[in-house]
């Protein structure tokens, strides 16, 4: 066992190469019996995040586990550098994703084609191995094609299960996203052509010296353009109301909770590892760029709660949520204060939490006779405790109520915008919350407060693994805000390390 | 305007050109198959981009042989990049076909209006506050 343990500190590269193989044979699995495929992804997310978990003493805020493939040394080769960032984002993947592909069992039973299930458990693994390897790679191209990886699955996720509507969201997600990987890509050809290197540390040590300014202000343009659609921020935000509804509901949660945090760990990294605060001596687009993606976010939080509360449809309500808080997200990224990068960085494990519980209870009304409206979800709270009860306590960490991870985080956000005096934007987001607390808080008195018109006893909990994982996920959120304090002070570290950069 | 300075770095000009030409067909033309062509043109914009920075006067190919001096080799790294990029456009388009068949299953046309226009539930965008 113990050398189990030592195995991922020594090869980081595993944590890709496990799931990719897991992905790649589970079709082969399927050839022999279609309901192995559920335990063979189940065993594959245990064994990443398994070695994923085991890396938590080895990286620290100033400690960063890198790994050169084929041993080609880091301006030249693919390095794979595992910061405290990327640990985290890691920890959350596989941490949600195992919960996911628990809940999943059941509910690609009941919602998918028998013959398509292999695919989707393929094509799960398949995009947790793309996020990993998106959030640990140091060489910007291969950030390029793992993008491309999560983002093409994704496409084939949304439409898995066939329906009208979701070929067309799918279809749309597929046009928006390709275009803005292609902003990338061009971004990253303008920056290579400037620095003539891909290894991001590299990069930012060129783009101390570089004379090619221009160049390199023109892709950091090109990059927020792209990783905004990804992160589905305001003015790019059309597709993902449409795609995070109508897909499976596993597949929302996993959209919702990691795969839009991909843009934002895309844009982090672009700000801050790439470029750095160090560029803005340089060049004034950098603190351009990041003033207008500030008032982006906050245009994201109000016009994303606005939209949520005119919905009638609990997941579509939900999807437009989710841009409510990759505003949120934003906001603490780039007011550019400690505290405001610490509440960033914890709202992305809040949101996580939260917004995949949120989609697994609508899963669940769904698997139970298809309730997809609010108003039909009339005394759930009644028949359907646990799942009711998740739902609240995931909505209280949403709108940012103590105890809950997700009060810690908005509290770190504002927190950093006075320390900025920026107090327009502390006004707007408390809008934002008052908001958020509108649409949440209608459906838990739809759930709670009013009576079924005609009570319906089939109408019980669902299967236990899927009521499960939203409580779990649920709690997680209460754990969190609790015992905030374990990531915290590391937290606060590694914003005050990219700040200084 | 400099005009000597802009035909030096033709490439920069001519890919932004193709990728703008590109964008306006995916966002402009109502034909699905006529948008995807639009993306394989941005795609091409910019493989073209990468291929022109590694270009060196008179190249010769990276291996090391006799009598060929480091400094004539082209940059072989450009060229990875691509092969490695259009493997992932040909994935995308196969994709995007794929559920432009599947459309024109489901809705009969290949027009992004006519499809939109025949999407008559509107019940999404309600007033919820009717139902307390």
């Amino acid at each position: 066992m113990s050398w189990a343990l030592g195995v991922a500190a020594d090869h980081p590269v595993l944590l890709v190469a496990v799931p990719l193989l897991f992905a790649a044979l589970c079709p082969i699995w399927a050839m022999w019996k279609r309901s192995a495929c559920f335990p063979w992804a189940m065993a594959g997310m245990s064994v990443t995040a398994f070695l994923a978990w085991s890396l938590i003493g080895d990286v620290s805020p100033r400690r960063a586990l890198t790994y050169n493939l084929s041993g080609w040394r880091p301006p030249w080769g693919i390095q794979i550098r595992i910061d405290y960032v990327g640990l985290l984002m890691v920890c959350i993947i596989t941490a949600v994703g195992l919960l996911i592909v628990l809940y999943s069992w059941r509910y690609v039973e009941h919602d998918l084609k028998p013959e398509r299930v292999p695919y989707y458990y393929t094509l799960l693994l398949l995009i947790m191995t793309a996020m990993i390897g998106f959030s640990v790679t140091g060489d910007l191209f291969n950030m390029f094609v793992m993008m491309e990886i999560f983002s093409i699955t994704s496409y084939a996720l949304v439409a898995i299960s066939g329906m009208k509507e979701a070929v067309r969201a799918a279809f749309k997600y597929l046009l928006m996203g390709a275009t803005s990987s292609l902003t990338v890509l061009l971004a990253i050809a303008f920056l290579y052509s400037a620095t003539g290197s891909l290894n991001m540390l590299d990069i930012s040590l060129q783009l101390k010296s570089t004379s090619y300014v221009q160049v390199a202000a023109v892709a950091l343009i090109l990059f927020v353009v792209g990783f905004s659609v990804k992160a589905a921020l305001f003015p790019v935000h059309v597709w993902l109301p449409d795609a995070h509804s109508i897909a499976p509901s596993p597949v929302s949660a996993l959209l919702s909770a990691l795969v839009i945090k991909m843009g934002i760990i895309g844009l982090f990294r672009v700000f801050f590892t790439v470029y750095g605060p160090g560029f803005a001596a340089r060049s004034g687009t950098w603190n351009g760029v990041i003033d207008v993606v500030s008032w982006l976010a906050v245009a994201s939080i109000l016009v994303g709660a606005a939209l949520a509360i005119i919905q009638r449809d609990f997941k579509v309500m939900i999807a437009y949520s989710s841009i409510v808080h990759i505003g949120y997200i934003l906001l603490g990224l780039t007011v550019l204060s400690g505290n405001g990068t610490v509440g960033g960085l914890f709202d992305i494990l809040a949101h996580a939490m939260g917004k995949g519980c949120f989609f697994m209870v609508a899963g669940i009304m769904i698997y139970k006779g298809n309730r997809r409206q609010i108003h039909e979800l009339r005394g759930v709270g009644r028949t359907m405790p646990v799942t009711a009860w998740a739902f609240t306590i995931a909505a209280l960490s949403i709108v940012g109520i103590p105890p809950t991870a997700g009060f810690m985080a908005k509290f770190y956000i504002l927190w950093g915008c006075i320390q900025r005096g920026k107090y327009h934007f502390v006004v707007l987001a408390l809008i934002g919350s008052l908001l958020t607390a509108v649409y949440c808080f209608r459906v838990v008195y739809y759930m709670f407060f009013t009576g079924a018109r005609r009570p319906d006893a089939r109408l019980d909990e669902g299967p236990v693994t899927m009521y499960a994982p939203a409580a779990l996920l649920a709690a997680g959120t209460v754990f969190f805000g609790i015992f905030a304090n374990l990531l915290i002070p590391s937290l606060t570290a590694a914003a005050r390390l990219v700040l200084a950069r | 305007m400099n005009f000597s300075r802009m035909f030096h770095n033709l490439n920069y000009v001519v890919s932004v050109l193709l990728f703008l030409i590109g964008l306006y067909a995916v966002t402009v033309k109502p034909n699905l198959i006529k948008k995807l062509i639009g993306l394989n043109i941005m795609e091409t914009s910019v493989f073209l981009f990468i291929v022109s920075i590694g270009m060196v006067e008179s190249g010769q190919a990276p291996i090391v042989t006799e009598g060929v001096k480091t400094s004539q080799m082209v940059n072989p790294i450009p060229q990875a990049l691509i092969l490695t990029g259009i493997v992932v456009a040909v994935s995308t388009t196969a994709v995007a076909l794929s559920l432009c068949l599947r459309l024109h299953e489901r809705y009969g046309t290949l027009n992004s209006d006519e499809i939109l226009a025949s999407i008559t539930d509107v019940s999404q965008l309600g007033r919820p506050w009717e139902e307390f």
